[in-house]
C-alpha cells in the first residue's frame, strides 16, 4: 500500500523534526507566493503607491479594477476577452479528450502492435519549436479565413495539448485491472460500452488530472494568439498585455489586469491540485 | 450445453521461445467439471483464456460444441468467465454487475430482473443486491463473481482459479458448494486452479499441465493410482509421492531392503531395458515402527486425524528422506530412530519418467 | 500459420476477428490523423519555403536557391548565439526547477500544520500566465527603482541593481525556475507517495539512517519521476517564448532560438527564407535530441513491462 510515507511518525523520531521541517517549508512557500501576493497586493493600490519604493501599507482602492474592466470602444475589453478565451478553452479541452481517450484506448488497453512508435510520434511533435510553425500556420490561416477567429485558435490549442492528453491518458488506462476490461469484454461490451462502463469512472481522476493541464497551457498560451489574432478574437493573455505602458508606470493598474486574468486557472489549479497528484501518481509514470 | 475441445491449440507468446501452450489436445465432455491443474507456468491459464478468447491462437483450433470459435471475439462466444480476482464493477451495485452481461445482450429488464434475483437466491446474495463490491467481504464477492456467471446461462463456464483468494477455511466450504452447483447446473466447467487437492476433489477429470504441454488428462483416481509420469505422480498427492532412484536389476531394493512385487510388475520390469529406474511410493505405502530399514525421525506432523513422518535413511549408499502416513496420535520425535517398512502400491518409472508399471509391492523380511 | 485442423469437422468458415488489426487501430486513428495534418503540413510547407529566397521587406519573388540558406548560417552569428542561450536557459531551468522541486517535495511530504495550505501556496507559480509572471518579476521585482529585490538587498547595504538590463539571462532564467520548481515538485510528489510503506519500515527496521535511505532507496525509485520532469520540462522549457518578449525584447544575451526565429521572421526581419531554414535547422537538431530522449523515453516504458 503507498501513502506519503514520510507523514507518519514513528516511534522514536521526534516531533520536533516534522516541526523544523515543516516552518522551512512555510518559509519556502511564502517566499514563492511572495511575486503573486505583491501583485494581488498592487492591484489595490492607486498608482502613486505602486510607483514608488515598496510600500506595504496605503488605503487600498478597487479603483484599478475598474480602470481595467471598463470597455473603451476600438479596445479590446476584458469583458470580450474573457469570452474569447474561456470558449477557446473549453471547446479545445472537450475536444483534446475526444480524441486523447480513444486513442490512449488504442494505445493501452487493446495496444496496436506499433504503440510505442506512435506513442513517440505524438510526443515528437511537441519538439518541433512553436515559433517554426507559425509562418505556415499563418499563411494557411489566411488561406481559410481564419486569421482574427475562435476557431482558429481551438484548432491549434488541441493540437497543441493532444500529445500531453494522449500521454498521460495512456497511462491512466495502463492502471486499470485488464481483467476488468476483459470481464466486459466477454459480458459483450464493445468499445463504447467499455469505455463507458468500466475504464471511464476509475479513470475519472486521470482524466481530471490531463484535462487541468491541458486548460492551463491553453488558458496562459500567448505566442499563437498574438500571432493570429491581434484584433478579434484575442485572449486573456493579449488583454493583459494591451495593459502594458511604455512608460512602465501604470503598475497598479497591470497588476489588477494580472490578478483578473490569472483568477481562474489559479482557482481551478487549488481546488484539483489534489487530483493532479494522485493522478500523476497513479500513472504519468508507470 | 456444449462440449469443447481443443485441437492442436498453440499459443506462441512473443519474445520466448517456448509456446505458452503446446499442441493442447483435449476433449471436455458436455456437462462436465474439467480442471485444468498444474505449477505456475504450465500455460493453464492461458488455455482457459484461449477458450475465452482473450488470448488468440497461433496454431490449431478450439471448438464450443460443433463450433470452431478459434477467431471468434469473446461476447459471440456464449461463456461466462469468473475471474481469479473477481473483476467486478466497482461502481456497479450486485444487481447490476449481475446484469451487466444481459443488459448488453439487450435482455429486456424484467426478464433481467427476475434472472438476477433467482440467482441471488440460490447463491444467498438478496441481502446484498443494492450493494456495491466494495462493500463486500471476500466471500460475498466470490459469490458475485458466480452469479454474475450463471445469470448469463451460457454453453460454458470457464473459471480462473476462483478460489484461491479466499482464506482457508473458506475455500474448503466453497469449493463443495460450487462443485454441487455445477453437478445441478449441468453446465460445462472448464476450471482452472494450482492447487491439486481443488483439482481432485472437484473435478470429474483432471488434466494435468506442465511447461505448455498436457501430462495427462483423467480421473482423479486413475491420476493418483495410474500417473502417467514421474510429473504426474509427483505433483498430485498431498504429501508428494516418495521418489527414490534405483537400479533395475531384481529384485528392486530400497534402503537395504528387497521387495517383492506382483509377477506382472516384474514382467514388465523385465522387458525395460535400461539399468536405472525411480520407484516410487506414496506415504500410505511406507510404514513406520517396525521393518527392515533402519531410519531416524527427521519431523512429525501430527494433523490430529493422521500423522506424517518424515524419515531419512541410507539408500545405495546416501542420505534420502521419505514421507510415511501413519494413524494419529504418533508416538516420536525428531531424531528418534525408528524403523521402516514398504508395504502397498508401488509404481516404477523409467529416467525419462514414463511410468513402466505399478503394483502391490512389499518389503521381504 | 494457420492450420484447418476443423476441415475435418466440418465447421463454418473461420472469420478472424480476434486479430483484425484495423479494428485495433480505428479508436487511433481521428487522434492520429488530426495530429498529422496539424503538425506535418507546416512543417512541409516550412521545408520548401526554407528553400526559397522569399522576404517581405524587401519583397522579392519567391524563388527557388536550393540550400543557399542553410550554407549562410554556420557564419551567422546570431543564430550562433541563440542557440547557445537556448542551451544555457534550458539546462539551467530545468536542472534548478528539478532540484528546489525534489526538496519541496521531501519537505511536503511530512506532515505539519496546514500543510495543504503551503502546498497551495507553493503551486501558485505554475498556475500564473507566463506573460504576466514575466511582467511581475520584471516591474515589481527585480526593477531597479521600485523592485523588491532592490528594496530587501538595499537593507544589507547594497546598491539597487536594475536586475533585467545587468542580468537578462539569468533574470529569465530566475522566473522559469519560480514557474517550474512547482511542477517538478507535483511530480516528485507523486513518485515520493507512490513509494510503498513497508519498504521503508523495512529500511527503518534493518537500522537505516534518514539520509541513508533516502539515498539509497528513495531516489533510486524516484528516477523514472526525475526523468519524466526533465523530459517534459526540456520539451515546454526550450520552446519558451514570453518571457524573453516580455522582459528583456531580445538582446544578444537573453535571446533564444525561438525569438531569434520570430524576429528574423514576423516580429521584424521578414525573411522568410531564411527564418524557414532555421526553423528547419531546429527541427533537425531537436530529433537529434528527442532520439537520446527516446532512449530515456524506452527505458521508462519498457520499465513498466516488467513492473
Amino acid at each position: 500500500m503507498a501513502g506519503s510515507a514520510g507523514a507518519r511518525l514513528g516511534v522514536g523520531e521526534r516531533r520536533s523534526v516534522n516541526a523544523v521541517m515543516g516552518v522551512v517549508a512555510w518559509i519556502a512557500a511564502l517566499l514563492f507566493f511572495f511575486p503573486v501576493f505583491w501583485m494581488i497586493l498592487s492591484s489595490f493600490k492607486e498608482e502613486q503607491d505602486a510607483n514608488t519604493s515598496p510600500k506595504l501599507f496605503f488605503s487600498p482602492t478597487l479603483d484599478r479594477y475598474s480602470d481595467v474592466t471598463e470597455s473603451t470602444t476600438g479596445l479590446l475589453s476584458f469583458r470580450e476577452a474573457f469570452f474569447n478565451s474561456f470558449w477557446i478553452v473549453m471547446v479545445s479541452t472537450v475536444v483534446v479528450l475526444l480524441l486523447a481517450i480513444p486513442a490512449a484506448y488504442a494505445l493501452a488497453i487493446r495496444p496496436v502492435p506499433k504503440w510505442r512508435d506512435v506513442l513517440f510520434f505524438f510526443i515528437s511533435t511537441k519538439f518541433l519549436p512553436v515559433v517554426a510553425s507559425i509562418l505556415p500556420l499563418w499563411i494557411l490561416a489566411r488561406e481559410f479565413d481564419l486569421l482574427n477567429t475562435r476557431l482558429v485558435l481551438m484548432i491549434l490549442y488541441t493540437g497543441m495539448n493532444l500529445p500531453l492528453a494522449v500521454w498521460m491518458l495512456r497511462s491512466f488506462f495502463q492502471e486499470i485491472p485488464r481483467e476488468l476490461v476483459e470481464a466486459a469484454e466477454i459480458d459483450g461490451a464493445g468499445l463504447k460500452g467499455q469505455l463507458a462502463s468500466v475504464i471511464l469512472p476509475i479513470a475519472v481522476p486521470g482524466i481530471a488530472a490531463t484535462a487541468l493541464l491541458c486548460v492551463i497551457f491553453a488558458w496562459n498560451e500567448y505566442f499563437y494568439a498574438v500571432q493570429l489574432n491581434p484584433a478579434d478574437g484575442s485572449t486573456i493573455p493579449i488583454w493583459v498585455t494591451t495593459n502594458i505602458s511604455t512608460r512602465g508606470d501604470f503598475l497598479a493598474k497591470l497588476s489588477a489586469a494580472s490578478v483578473l486574468a490569472s483568477v481562474p486557472v489559479v482557482l481551478a489549479g487549488w481546488v484539483a491540485q489534489k487530483r493532479m497528484i494522485r493522478g500523476l501518481a497513479m500513472g504519468a509514470i508507470k | 450445453m456444449a462440449s469443447v475441445q481443443f485441437a492442436a491449440a498453440t499459443r506462441f507468446y512473443p519474445g520466448t521461445p517456448q509456446p505458452a501452450v503446446s499442441h493442447l489436445d483435449l476433449d471436455i465432455r458436455d456437462g462436465e467439471l474439467m480442471v485444468l491443474v498444474g505449477p505456475s507456468g504450465s500455460g493453464k491459464s492461458t488455455a482457459l483464456r484461449m477458450v475465452a478468447g482473450l488470448e488468440p491462437l497461433d496454431e490449431g483450433a478450439i471448438f464450443i460444441g460443433d463450433r470452431d470459435v478459434s477467431g471468434v471475439r469473446p461476447r459471440d462466444r456464449d461463456i461466462a468467465m469468473v475471474f481469479q480476482n473477481y473483476a467486478l464493477y466497482p461502481q456497479l451495485t450486485v444487481a447490476e454487475n449481475m446484469g451487466f452481461a444481459l443488459k448488453q445482450h439487450k435482455v429486456p429488464k424484467e426478464e433481467r430482473t427476475a434472472r438476477v434475483r433467482e440467482v441471488a437466491r440460490v447463491l444467498d446474495l438478496e441481502p446484498f443486491l443494492d450493494r456495491k463490491p466494495k462493500n463486500l467481504s471476500g466471500g460475498q464477492r466470490q459469490r458475485v463473481a458466480m452469479g454474475r456467471a450463471i445469470v448469463r446461462q451460457p454453453q460454458v463456464y470457464l473459471m480462473d482459479e476462483p478460489l484461491s483468494n479466499l482464506d482457508a477455511k473458506l475455500r474448503v466450504q466453497t469449493r463443495a458448494e460450487l462443485a454441487e452447483l455445477q453437478a445441478r447446473l449441468a453446465v460445462t466447467t472448464v476450471y482452472v486452479t494450482h492447487d491439486q487437492v481443488e483439482a481432485m476433489t472437484m473435478g470429474h477429470r483432471v488434466a494435468v499441465l506442465r511447461d505448455g504441454l498436457l501430462q495427462q488428462s483423467d480421473t482423479p483416481y486413475a491420476l493418483y493410482h495410474e500417473p502417467a509420469n514421474l510429473f504426474v505422480a509427483g505433483f498430485i498427492g498431498s504429501p508428494a509421492m516418495n521418489l527414490l532412484p534405483c537400479p533395475s536389476g531384481q529384485p528392486i531394493g530400497v534402503g537395504g531392503c528387497a521387495l517383492e512385487v506382483d509377477t506382472g510388475v516384474t514382467s514388465l520390469l523385465a522387458s525395460f531395458g535400461g539399468d536405472r529406474v525411480v520407484v516410487g511410493f506414496r506415504p500410505e505405502a511406507v510404514r513406520v515402527g517396525e521393518g527392515p530399514v533402519a531410519a531416524h525421525i527427521r519431523t512429525v506432523e501430527d494433523l490430529g486425524s493422521e500423522a506424517f513422518v518424515h524419515v531419512a535413511f541410507d539408500h545405495e549408499g546416501e542420505a534420502v528422506s521419505a514421507v510415511s502416513k501413519m494413524p494419529a496420535p504418533f508416538k516420536g520425535v525428531t531424531g528418534d530412530p525408528i524403523d521402516v517398512r514398504f508395504a502397498g502400491t508401488v509404481h516404477v518409472f523409467d529416467p525419462a519418467g514414463a511410468r513402466i508399471a505399478s503394483g502391490a509391492a512389499r518389503c521381504a523380511t | 500459420m494457420r492450420q484447418e485442423p476443423g476441415a475435418a469437422l466440418g465447421t463454418a468458415a473461420r472469420h478472424d476477428e480476434l486479430r483484425r488489426p484495423w479494428r485495433r487501430r480505428l479508436p487511433l486513428l481521428p487522434a492520429l490523423v488530426f495530429t498529422v495534418l496539424l503538425t506535418q503540413i507546416p512543417f512541409l510547407m516550412n521545408i520548401w519555403y526554407s528553400l526559397t529566397d522569399w522576404t517581405i521587406v524587401p519583397p522579392s519573388s519567391r524563388r527557388y536557391i536550393g540550400l543557399d540558406n542553410y550554407g549562410d548560417l554556420p557564419s551567422d552569428q546570431f543564430f550562433r548565439d541563440a542557440a547557445w542561450v537556448t542551451v544555457v536557459m534550458t539546462v539551467s531551468a530545468v536542472l534548478a526547477s528539478l532540484v528546489f522541486g525534489t526538496l519541496l517535495a521531501v519537505l511536503l511530504d511530512r506532515k505539519f500544520l496546514a500543510r495543504g495550505i503551503a502546498r497551495t501556496l507553493l503551486i501558485t507559480p505554475f498556475l500564473i500566465m507566463p506573460v504576466v509572471a514575466g511582467l511581475i518579476w520584471r516591474n515589481q521585482m527585480f526593477s531597479g527603482l521600485y523592485g523588491v529585490v532592490n528594496w530587501v538587498t538595499a537593507r544589507v547595504g547594497m546598491d539597487s541593481i536594475e536586475f533585467v538590463s545587468r542580468y537578462p539571462l539569468g533574470s529569465i532564467v530566475v522566473v522559469l525556475v519560480w514557474q517550474w520548481t512547482p511542477f517538478m515538485m507535483l511530480i516528485m510528489l507523486a513518485g515520493l507517495q507512490s513509494q510503498p510503506a513497508e519498504v521503508l519500515e523495512a529500511a527503518k527496521v534493518d537500522g537505516a539512517s534518514p539520509f541513508g535511505t533516502f539515498r539509497q532507496l528513495t531516489l533510486p525509485h524516484l528516477r523514472p519521476y526525475m526523468e519524466l520532469g526533465t523530459l517534459l520540462g526540456t520539451i515546454y522549457l526550450i520552446q519558451v517564448f514570453d518571457h524573453v518578449a516580455v522582459m528583456t525584447g531580445g538582446g544578444p544575451d537573453s535571446t533564444n532560438i525561438p525569438y531569434f526565429v520570430y524576429r528574423r521572421s514576423i516580429g521584424g526581419g521578414w525573411d522568410f527564407g531564411k527564418a524557414s531554414a532555421f526553423s528547419i535547422v531546429v527541427v533537425v537538431a531537436s530529433i537529434v535530441v528527442a532520439t537520446v530522449a527516446l532512449r530515456v523515453l524506452s527505458r521508462l516504458l519498457r520499465g513498466e513491462e516488467i513492473a
